[in-house]
């Protein structure tokens, strides 16, 4: 439970204390990036819980997901259209859906466990 | 099973992490533009170029003072203080100086002679004007009615009079004094005040500004009073 919680926050404090800038023609493709991760964690942390977590489907997921977005984004500034808004919807519903998910799960498994400790408590 | 789950996902936040911090850098310190055009760039260019120059004369000189202490031997190193000294009280305007400059005088203007009007002295916000526009050339020496322009010095209205230094200036006609480094210089200053605009502010007060032919010499005063040091302190011997 820790540890992903400490790269979380070593990748954060990695970023802001490298002051790394991007130049802002690339803004979109890095937001998207950072969407499409997060939806792909989301996915990984609900599929865990669902006890139907695949290795190789959460890592090519994570790369492969990254890579269309900014593939959709680049063809939507060539293109005129803003395609990357796309992406932008497909993984913030996306997101909403998984966490609306595990939600449940962690309600279930909560109530879950006050009924055995209730019993137990009897 | 679970702890290559658990690598997993903290390699996947790491990277999450470092691209929302990459974004948040990207996003809280835009750029800002520059809107300069070439002309306002050049401007800028040259006001440095300026400077560099300032400074680089400034180091000139203190190398100088450097070296002039070094090639001194211990029985003359007073005489370098004392040399260094009277430069800063150059400096400041506390001696006398003499060397090429123009001699100006205001007067009333015909009109205002031909016309009877009562002369009034001269306003102080004139004078600053004129001395602002002296103050374009760099390292003049000058005075007012007899009253040395120092750094420090002052044009004030006290009590309705037009002072320098605290000291009233008198009703036209009074005459200024400028001294520049070279004969050169002088004539530069002297054209530049014959074809000045300071002219038309002068005839506006009833006034005439008379400005002199270069002259080889000219002699002006030292600032006769002690200066004031409010902010300088002397360090204690030793340290």
């Amino acid at each position: 439970m820790w540890l992903p919680l400490l790269g979380l926050v070593l990748g954060i404090s990695l970023g802001l204390l490298s002051d790394i800038q991007i130049p802002q023609v690339y803004d979109n493709y890095l937001s998207i990036a950072v969407l499409a991760a997060l939806d792909t964690l989301f996915g990984g942390i609900r599929a865990h819980l669902q006890q139907v977590y695949d290795d190789k489907v959460f890592i090519s997921g994570f790369f492969f997901n990254i890579a269309l977005a900014a593939a959709l984004a680049f063809l939507g500034v060539h293109l005129g259209v803003d395609l990357y808004l796309a992406a932008i919807f497909a993984f913030g519903v996306r997101l909403f859906q998984n966490i609306a998910v595990i939600r449940r799960i962690l309600l279930v498994k909560w109530t879950e466990r006050g009924k055995v400790t209730n019993t137990n408590a009897h | 099973m679970r702890k290559t789950i658990h690598w997993r996902f903290t390699m996947i936040l790491l990277l999450v992490g470092f691209m929302t911090a990459v974004q948040f850098n990207s996003m809280k310190n835009p750029k800002e533009r520059d809107t300069r055009d070439i002309w306002a760039i050049r401007q800028d260019l040259a006001s440095e170029k300026r400077f560099h120059s300032e400074l680089l004369s400034e180091i000139r000189e203190l190398d100088k003072t450097i070296l002039t202490y070094k090639s001194l031997n211990i029985e003359n190193t007073g005489r370098a203080l004392t040399q260094t000294v009277d430069k800063l009280y150059r400096q400041a305007g506390v001696t006398d100086v003499e060397g090429p400059g123009i001699i100006i005088k205001v007067r009333p203007s015909a009109e205002s002679v031909a016309l009877g009007l009562p002369i009034t002295g001269i306003s102080p916000d004139l004078l600053t004007r004129f001395v602002n526009e002296l103050n374009r050339f760099k390292s003049i020496i000058f005075e007012i009615d007899g009253k040395r322009y120092s750094i420090l010095s002052s044009i004030r209205d006290i009590n309705g009079m037009t002072t320098v230094n605290g000291l009233n200036v008198s009703t036209p006609p009074f005459s200024m004094k400028i001294i520049s480094p070279t004969y050169a210089d002088s004539e530069k200053i002297y054209n530049y005040l014959v074809a000045s605009a300071i002219h038309d502010d002068f005839y506006l007060d009833d006034l005439i500004l008379e400005v002199g032919e270069p002259e080889m010499a000219v002699e002006i005063r030292g600032y006769p009073e002690r200066l004031e040091n409010q902010f300088l302190e002397e360090l204690p011997k030793g340290e």
